[in-house]
């Protein structure tokens, strides 16, 4: 596959990864631009072409962080953050902004796992983390997101 | 697998394992857990998916090429308005320039069957000449491989352009001032001066020659 084929597949998939790391959408768009001219340089050299979605990923995650001029986002426990729960005025949210609402070190692993088709294995190479690690920020931030959007779900359900 | 097992396993959004089917048809909290999970999954999916501005991907498929048109072009008009030749710059054949068409017409085909040499053995032996990273910003790197040429050791790189292949024949033990030119047979070359030796570039448009000849330089 060549890299503009490579490219087409994934782009949408790139986008939205990179929005859910920078949460903005001009800073997506910039982000996966400068990503790809990187990936495009370096393209002969990629050996394994098997590996060339989750490469392209790790090259957005990369330029992300380059942009931003600092490490990659650390997992603090979801209960120490700022998480809205059902006693704020987020209750019963939209997913989307549930999603928002959660810190990137969550929101990070479950795009890569539900946009990009990643395992818990991959995800780990890719953000630097235990396999476990992986796992245990995935769990909680399904937790955190059926607290939030759950209530409302229920309730309509039951309309 | 027992119920707080498969629920665990569940949440990590792995999707379900023969083991945990099984359990799931033999348990009715399990199935209803199952069902509330997919639905989760697939509204978590539909929010993920933000709407992807208008004929991304197509732009993103071919901005290295419009970038590299861009560099291209300013590079060679820096070239012109330096005063590097402008016409005449055509109006020689310069011996070097056409041994390096003749490489290109009968021995280019040979050292690509011969394989190109690691990259870093090239990072390292082109380094003081023309590091392989300026390269990377031109173009593609597809091919270098040491050579004998012009009686001394040249490196054959082949590169791939937004507009095309060059080829490029770099001579660290060749020195020389300026830029120098032939036209052979459909092709065109030049020979630029680098701080340490010379870079012949060889191609089938004088345009895409002459842009990467005012890249290397710029």
């Amino acid at each position: 596959m060549s890299f503009e084929d490579l490219v087409r597949t994934h782009a949408a998939d790139l986008y939205r990864y990179a929005y859910w790391l920078a949460r903005d959408r001009q800073q997506a768009e910039d982000v996966v631009q400068e990503a790809l001219l990187r990936g495009w340089r370096a393209f002969p050299r990629l050996r394994d072409r098997a590996a060339a979605k989750s490469w392209l990923f790790s090259i957005v995650r990369r330029e992300y962080l380059r942009a931003l001029g600092r490490a990659a986002p650390q997992a603090e426990s979801l209960d120490g953050m700022d998480l809205p729960d059902e006693r704020e005025e987020l209750f019963g949210v939209e997913m989307r902004e549930a999603l928002l609402a959660l810190p990137a070190a969550y929101a990070e692993p479950l795009a890569l796992q539900v946009l990009g088709g990643f395992s818990c294995a991959e995800i780990a190479d890719m953000i630097g983390a235990t396999e476990g690690a992986t796992m245990t920020r995935l769990t909680r931030a399904r937790q955190a997101l059926k607290r939030l959007v759950a209530p409302r779900e229920r309730a309509g359900g039951r309309t | 697998m027992n119920c707080l097992d498969y629920r665990r396993q569940l949440l990590s959004g792995s999707g379900e394992t023969d083991a945990m089917r099984v359990h799931r048809l033999q348990c009715a909290g399990c199935t209803a857990e199952w069902q509330e999970y997919t639905a989760f999954e697939g509204a978590l999916r539909r929010a993920l998916e933000v709407p992807v501005p208008e004929g991304f991907a197509g732009r993103m498929a071919t901005v290295h090429a419009v970038r590299r048109r861009r560099f291209l072009a300013a590079a060679a008009t820096a070239l012109v308005a330096a005063g590097a030749g402008g016409y005449a710059w055509f109006a020689r054949q310069d011996p070097l320039a056409l041994a390096s068409i003749d490489f290109v017409m009968k021995e280019e085909a040979k050292s690509i069957m011969m394989g190109a040499i690691p990259r870093a053995q090239a990072q390292a032996e082109l380094a003081a000449t023309l590091p392989i990273e300026l390269l990377e910003r031109i173009g593609q790197v597809r091919h270098i491989r040491p050579c004998p040429f012009n009686g001394a050791t040249a490196y054959h790189v082949v590169l791939t352009v937004p507009q095309g292949k060059v080829t490029l024949l770099v001579m660290p033990s060749t020195p020389m001032h300026g830029v120098r030119h032939a036209d052979k047979e459909g092709m065109h070359a030049a020979v630029v001066a680098m701080k340490n030796g010379s870079v012949g570039i060889v191609g089938a448009d004088a345009a895409v020659v002459m842009s990467v000849a005012g890249a290397l330089q710029a």
